[in-house]
């Protein structure tokens, strides 16, 4: 059975990647999609240079307002280019664009609105405590959100063009991706979790460490916050 | 009526604090607000009360309950503490929110009326 051809974006929020955005940008590419969305959340480095030297749509915040400000940055500059399925993940090269493939095509074939990717499924060189970090963040999530999913925290998802138009968020750090969590289940988006591969490089858990247990507390303080004030 | 020095020391303070206040709400001074002008008269005037007739403070610690009338006095400045920096970590969630909103239309005036795949700075 033959699918209309859908329009897919891949958006990438960046802060402080110059070392390895372009390498993630020529996988993604090699991987066979060329609707690249880079949105530099106002990095000090060379990342929004790196990232526009390959031709690719960059955009840049004039100041970091955080992964989840950029992300829906991105998402809402791929809404205006004609995405009909828009996917995001990490500057970090810690996602496999190779899996982009599997995470889209529940979508493509209508089976749902968001797919969510899930390295708890498959969390082969995980390292123990950040699957800990994730299983309590997914308890919170669930907690203070109403749904529970295997990996709330990740950053490697695919939306239709239906749920981004939805989803509105309103956070701009960390707790960005619990609160997609909590606009799944306002709308009532039909969603799957497919297990992806996360690439644990030298240079990616350098970036996982930074954003440990004390963003892991502000994650959490903002939830919080969010839902009394 | 005799008052001791700290009654007349906190009165002068309160009553200079409303004076301010009250002056500024009318002279329309930028950022004065309705209810910034409450909140001082509740605060201000609230503690110009107690200080002036202790005994109300008898009334409020038997009205919520705690037997010891300092104690509640203490309770209601907590609250009221609690209350303004409730609020104004509010506003600045608000100002944060304005400022992502602010940005991302400055980022998105790049991309509006250009084609994909351009280098758009």
């Amino acid at each position: 059975m033959d699918f209309p051809t859908l329009q897919t974006f891949i958006v990438v929020p960046a802060y402080h990647e110059a070392a390895v955005i372009q390498s993630v940008i020529a996988e993604i590419r090699a991987a066979g999609y060329d609707n690249i969305v880079v949105v530099d959340d106002g990095s000090q480095d060379d990342t929004y240079k790196s990232a526009r030297a390959t031709g690719v749509t960059t955009l840049r915040h004039r100041l970091n307002r955080g992964k989840g400000a950029a992300t829906k940055t991105g998402i809402e500059a791929a809404k205006l280019l004609g995405a009909d399925i828009i996917v995001t993940m990490d500057a970090d090269g810690q996602h496999d664009p190779g899996d982009i493939a599997r995470l889209i095509e529940p979508i493509e074939k209508n089976h749902c609105d968001v797919v969510l990717g899930t390295r708890l499924k498959n969390p082969v060189g995980m390292p123990r405590y950040k699957i800990w970090q994730n299983k309590i963040g997914n308890l919170v999530t669930w907690f203070f959100y109403g749904l529970y999913v295997s990996d709330s925290q990740s950053g490697f998802r695919a939306y239709s063009r239906h749920a981004a138009e939805l989803i509105n968020t309103k956070t701009d750090r960390y707790e960005y991706d619990s609160e997609v969590i909590r606009e799944i289940y306002l709308y009532k988006l039909k969603y799957m979790e497919i297990p992806i591969q996360v690439r644990y490089t030298e240079y990616s858990m350098g970036k996982i460490h930074k954003q440990s247990f004390a963003n892991g507390l502000k994650t959490l303080y903002k939830i919080i916050w969010n839902l009394i004030s | 009526m005799s008052l001791a020095l700290y009654q007349i020391v906190i009165l002068a303070v309160a009553a200079f604090m409303l004076y301010q206040g009250i002056t500024n709400y009318f002279k329309r001074q930028s950022g004065q607000t309705v209810i910034k002008l409450f909140i001082r008269i509740i605060v201000w005037g609230g503690m110009a009360i107690v200080v002036a007739f202790p005994s109300i403070s008898n009334s409020v610690a038997e009205l919520i309950g705690i037997q010891n009338n300092v104690n509640a006095v203490i309770l209601a400045g907590f609250l009221l503490v609690f209350m303004m920096i409730f609020k104004l970590l509010s506003a600045i969630e608000r100002l944060e929110q304005q400022i992502s909103i602010v940005t991302r239309k400055d980022t998105l005036g790049e991309i509006r009326g250009k084609d994909t795949n351009q280098d758009i700075s």
